[in-house]
């Protein structure tokens, strides 16, 4: 089953003059089958959080069919499919406590409010924060802040999750940490995830498939399916992140040869 | 918290007693000391003079300084929402600023007669211009992100602006809400000396004019003890409180 589907998507900004527009996209076509992990790979400006803010609803000025389909069995009734969504930065409110940001979105996403509860403890409890409940977002450090952001994106139980670059604000060690904990929920609630990044080495490590996202106006221009096993000491996975850096950076080479 | 109580207490008896100093060396007709002042208080509270100008006067003040806050409240976020109310007013904002408060209350009083709405609208237009700037800056710092995330957690309109933009601008509110007030009541007191018969302003005048130096000094202590009530007493407290959560503040 498809959990998400985009078919000849056209998009065009207007350039910086405001007279003529910048194609980001034009003819892009991509799916997500339900309960995979997929991570879009891209450089920097080639449309990645754009393609991301198509998916959950921020940007609808585009072209072309975009289908998002919940992962819910038969015996339930959902029309729209519950988006959680994991920014580069943390957005968290911070006039509210972690435990009240989490409650915010599961009012917003129209949850029952007997579930609240269970369902905050739960997901602060896995991500470790449950005693940061009453803290406020800037009594956290960065990498607590990205995981009350990914709890929150968890916690309403959502369909498909969005991740824009989580990590890439983190440092090293945090990140690394981060990704290995992002993995374990991942496995325990078999989400389907799109999943954006630059960084070919957590790609490799995190994804079922890698989608690698070149060219403008851009399209996928290859595929990657990544069997091997999620072992950050695996040498497998660093000789797969080298080929795929080289992949990724043939098609910008390739681009800068065409222009000149 | 104790020590800041002992050191503020340190300093207003410091006050209090290079005042009687000064007023031992100095004639009571240019400097009253504390005791005459204070039996000037007592004589003023005693004929109920105290209490009913001050009452007229927080009536004008508040007046005016809600009629201040509602118009630049309205007029600082358009201007900081959208772009072309920016372009079309930030001019006559910065104009409002310079001008004079004296030509807002003369123009004020010419319009509309020595009256208690000239006198509002004077205080008014006077302390709009400051909340205007404030609260225009303010909304120019709202955090879309934030915006952004509640639409994709499926926000409705009104709560994106009662629960995430409305948090975000009250900060800026309530800032520009204290240095507002701290406009209005000085300019209060001085709408009243130009065109009213009752009032603190009006008492000072009068006290001026028979040259009643205990006068003055004892309305001035009383306007400004209550000033300072207000703002410890009330508005610093709520503003702790409301934004408890941000960290400049908890210092």
């Amino acid at each position: 089953m498809t959990a998400v589907s985009l078919a000849e998507i056209r998009k065009a900004f207007p350039d910086q003059e405001g007279t003529d527009e910048v194609l980001v996209f034009d003819g892009l076509s991509l799916s997500v089958r339900d309960r995979e992990f997929v991570c879009l790979l891209g450089e920097s400006g080639c449309g990645k959080s754009t393609l991301l803010n198509m998916v959950g609803g921020l940007d609808r000025d585009f072209s072309g069919h975009l289908a998002l389909e919940g992962n819910a069995g038969p015996d339930s009734v959902k029309t729209d499919p519950r988006i959680g969504y994991v920014f580069q930065e943390h957005r968290l409110l911070p006039w509210l406590s972690v435990y009240d940001n989490l409650k915010f979105v599961l009012r917003t996403g129209g949850i029952p409010s007997d579930l609240w509860s269970s369902s905050i403890s739960l997901w602060l409890d896995r991500v470790g924060l449950w005693e940061f409940r009453n803290a406020y977002p800037h009594q956290l450090s960065g990498g607590m802040r990205q995981r009350v952001s990914i709890a929150r994106a968890f916690v309403i139980d959502p369909d498909i999750l969005l991740m824009d670059e989580p990590f890439s604000g983190l440092d090293e060690f945090t990140g690394r940490q981060m990704r290995e904990e992002l993995l374990q929920l991942w496995r325990q609630s078999q989400k389907t995830v799109l999943f954006v990044t630059h960084n070919c080495f957590e790609a490799c490590y995190l994804a079922d498939r890698i989608l690698i996202l070149g060219n403008r106006p851009a399209r996928v221009t290859d595929e990657v399916p990544v069997d091997i096993p999620r072992d950050y000491e695996s040498e497998e996975l660093f000789e797969r992140s080298v080929g795929l850096t080289r992949k990724v950076l043939g098609t910008g080479l390739g681009r800068l040869r065409g222009q000149s | 918290m104790l020590s800041q109580l002992v050191t503020r207490v340190v300093s207003i008896a410091v006050f209090v007693a290079a005042w009687q100093v000064t007023s031992m060396l100095i004639p009571p007709r240019y400097v009253p000391g504390p005791a005459t002042t204070f039996a000037k208080l007592i004589e003023f509270a005693g004929s109920g003079a105290l209490l009913g100008n001050l009452a007229t006067t927080m009536i004008r003040l508040l007046g005016g300084f809600a009629v201040a806050l509602l118009v630049g409240v309205a007029v600082g976020s358009a201007m900081g929402l959208y772009r072309r109310a920016e372009g079309a007013l930030d001019l006559w904002v910065m104009v409002c600023l310079t001008i004079p408060s004296l030509v807002y209350i003369i123009i004020a009083f010419l319009w509309l007669g020595l009256t208690e709405l000239g006198a509002i609208a004077a205080i008014a237009w006077t302390t709009f211009p400051a909340i205007t700037v404030n609260v225009w800056s303010g909304v120019k710092a709202i955090d879309q992100g934030l915006i952004d995330m509640a639409r994709v957690f499926r926000a409705s309109r009104a709560v994106r602006g009662f629960a995430v933009i409305l948090p975000q601008i009250l900060p800026y509110v309530m800032g520009a809400s204290r240095y507002g007030f701290g406009i209005a009541w000085k300019v209060t007191v001085f709408v009243e000396l130009m065109g009213r018969s009752d009032g603190v302003g009006y008492q000072l005048n009068y006290s001026f004019q028979i040259f009643d130096m205990p006068g003055v000094f004892a309305w001035t202590l009383f306007f400004v003890a209550i000033m300072i009530t207000i703002e410890l007493g009330i508005l610093k407290p709520l503003e702790r409180h409301l934004f408890r959560w941000r960290p400049e503040l908890r210092a």
